[in-house]
């Protein structure tokens, strides 16, 4: 018989009510020829609604790998993640893009806006792959764009606009489908202080309005921005406690 | 909604980058231009043909020795055939149930003079007069050949427009002389110009009677009549043909199993042996553009991986944005079949310039089928589409990390 062949997989338990991130013994290992790297070791964390969490950690520490984990860019090769109730560790590229594009709202070091196209197309786009109408696009991504204080500067291409703009167009992009967790890596790494601290401000006022935020970062002081900071080394929770904001 | 996104990136990639786009399909261009020019020549040179040669009059077919002969050995068995002769063509004018009319005709090149005018390589022909109805000639002036002159034997001449305009230029010609063969002949009638076949005037003629003719050229032992006969109608152009076939075969005694031993030529079988040689052009045309075309998409396929690279970066952020594959698939896929659909209406503008210079230049009359211009136009899509899967598929199987990461 092969019954002792027949691995029975623990169904993953549903994280309870309110949790928004919730992963359980996260796994990521890389082959590199015969030796295997773990860069994400049994990460178990979770995110509540509206929290505001900054995700530290030195350069090797495997917070980037972790961060594309919760970015549904990649998936784990052991454990269950759950992102607004739903299973991600077990979906196919297809479904994958689907969370990224409801669930998430990405705003990257290097913004990541399309070169050729506008402000105001840039910040379309997500709204393109889940095929909202046209004209409504238009509407929301306009929107958006006042949101963020930049509505004169739709018709300007990345080129045309400051650093601290072209992070704020990114940021109009990632609002633009109300996606349940914004995820900002580095937001701040390609500005100068002044505007990083305005960038910084943007993102406070986001949490106010009831969005969940999750900053990837190695400064302290944007750390500090969060309520709570979740340390990172050698690919798993190092420290895992509110800062000085937290209420 | 998705499609007319990737078709707006396409124009924009397409606008953004001429000089490499126009590069880029140049194959396409070359492909398409060269088939539809292809085309277009021959449908126009099949025009032309259907008019000006191998018209031999409506619901007309010929009796002759020889037929249609297109090989050597054919040929040289034919040279073995009797000759047709006048009683040949009476005995089946006679015997012919099905024929409207039955007439003959028979030619020779000589030199014709008039006074000091005198012109080289006339086509004298000698024909029964009721070839009037059966021929494609028509009388301007004057007269054609009669009963009274075929009975007789006369001298009677009726020229071509060529031969009374350069013999008496600005003089009516009726009734004046022209010599040949050592004999005068009185000009009784002029034909309506017919025109010029491929630069060679059909105006260079001079009718007389048939049995005239033979008088004259009676020494050439080669000299045969060929029987022209007209059917009732074109429905029954088969069957008038079989009916002359049965009939001479049976006058001459050929064996059941022998093949005839004298040609029947219709238009048809004119423009069947036309086709046979411009089926091997369109042939070759075809083969030509195929390989231009395999050659423009693998050219298409390159430049469509080059983009794909060069915009990696791009496809990770739609990726993280929510693209799916097929969405980066249907992107690349649409602005490749953009490409060479861009290319193939190119090549069809080419083609059309190419037509109407050749039809202002020439006697061939222009054509530009639409079927043609369409099925170019979907070829060159198709061949977009066909070279553009690789590269597309590349694109939508990138991982979104590493794409992200790329510059």
């Amino acid at each position: 018989m092969a019954t002792a062949n027949l691995e029975i997989k623990p169904t993953p338990v549903p994280p309870p009510a309110g949790v928004l991130i919730h992963t359980d013994d996260l796994w990521k290992t890389y082959q590199m020829g015969s030796t295997e790297i773990h860069a994400v070791q049994g990460v178990s964390i979770s995110i509540r609604r509206n929290e505001y969490v900054a995700i530290m950690g030195p350069s090797g520490s495997g917070k980037s790998t972790l961060m594309n984990l919760i970015g549904c860019l990649d998936t784990p090769s052991k454990g269950a993640y759950w992102i607004n109730n739903r299973l991600v560790s077990e979906m196919n590229d297809d479904e994958l893009a689907y969370i990224r594009n409801k669930e998430i709202g990405f705003v990257f070091q290097t913004f990541n806006l399309l070169a050729r196209a506008t402000a105001l197309h840039n910040v379309e786009l997500p709204l393109i792959y889940n095929g909202t109408p046209a004209d409504k696009r238009i509407e929301r991504a306009k929107e958006s764009l006042r949101l963020v204080d930049l509505a004169e500067r739709m018709d300007h291409r990345p080129n045309e606009l400051s650093g601290g703009q072209r992070q704020r167009v990114a940021i109009a992009r990632a609002l633009v489908n109300s996606p349940s967790l914004i995820l900002a890596d580095e937001p701040t790494g390609n500005l100068d202080s002044k505007t990083g601290v305005e960038i910084m401000a943007l993102f406070d006022e986001l949490h106010r309005q009831g969005n969940t935020i999750v900053v990837v970062t190695h400064e302290h002081d944007i750390a500090e921005y969060a309520h709570r900071v979740i340390q990172i080394r050698d690919g798993k929770v190092f420290k895992d406690e509110p800062t000085a904001r937290a209420k | 909604m998705l499609f007319t996104e990737s078709f707006k990136l396409a124009i924009d990639t397409l606008r953004s980058h001429k000089l490499r786009s126009f590069l880029t399909l140049l194959g396409v261009i070359i492909s398409v231009s060269t088939l539809i020019a292809v085309v277009s020549v021959l449908t126009g040179t099949d025009l032309y043909v259907r008019d000006h040669i191998s018209n031999l009059g409506s619901n007309v077919f010929a009796v002759n020795r020889f037929g249609i002969i297109n090989n050597l050995k054919d040929w040289v068995d034919a040279q073995k055939r009797k000759r047709i002769n006048i009683e040949d063509m009476e005995w089946l004018g006679e015997n012919m149930r099905l024929a409207k009319a039955v007439g003959g005709a028979s030619g020779h090149l000589s030199d014709v003079k008039c006074g000091n005018q005198s012109l080289q390589d006339v086509n004298i022909k000698g024909v029964t007069p009721n070839m009037i109805g059966i021929g494609t000639e028509q009388v301007q002036t004057g007269r054609y050949i009669t009963d009274a002159d075929y009975q007789r034997h006369t001298y009677s001449a009726f020229v071509g427009f060529d031969v009374a305009d350069k013999l008496f230029p600005g003089l009516d010609p009726i009734g004046k002389e022209v010599f040949f063969r050592g004999q005068s002949f009185t000009v009784v009638g002029v034909a309506k110009t017919i025109g010029s076949a491929f630069g060679q005037s059909q105006d260079n003629f001079i009718i007389i009677p048939l049995t005239t003719f033979f008088k004259l050229f009676d020494d050439n032992r080669f000299q045969s009549v060929s029987i022209q006969i007209q059917a009732a109608d074109a429905g029954l152009m088969q069957q008038t043909q079989d009916e002359a076939r049965l009939l001479m075969r049976a006058r001459r005694h050929v064996k059941y199993a022998d093949k005839d031993d004298f040609g029947i030529v219709s238009s048809d079988a004119l423009m069947e042996l036309f086709h046979s040689i411009v089926g091997v052009v369109a042939y070759v045309a075809v083969i030509v553009t195929g390989v231009f075309m395999v050659v423009g998409g693998i050219v298409i396929m390159n430049i469509m991986l080059a983009a794909v690279s060069e915009r990696t970066h791009e496809i990770g952020i739609r990726k993280s944005l929510g693209a799916r594959r097929s969405d980066i698939l249907l992107q690349f896929l649409v602005e490749a079949a953009m490409l060479s659909t861009a290319g193939g209406v190119f090549g069809v503008f080419i083609a059309w310039v190419g037509t109407q210079i050749m039809s202002a230049s020439t006697p061939i009359p222009s054509t530009l089928p639409v079927w043609i211009v369409v099925t170019a136009v979907l070829v060159s899509a198709a061949v977009g589409l066909f070279f553009g899967i690789y590269p597309a598929n590349k694109a939508a199987r990138l991982d979104p990390i590493a794409a992200l990461r790329a510059d």
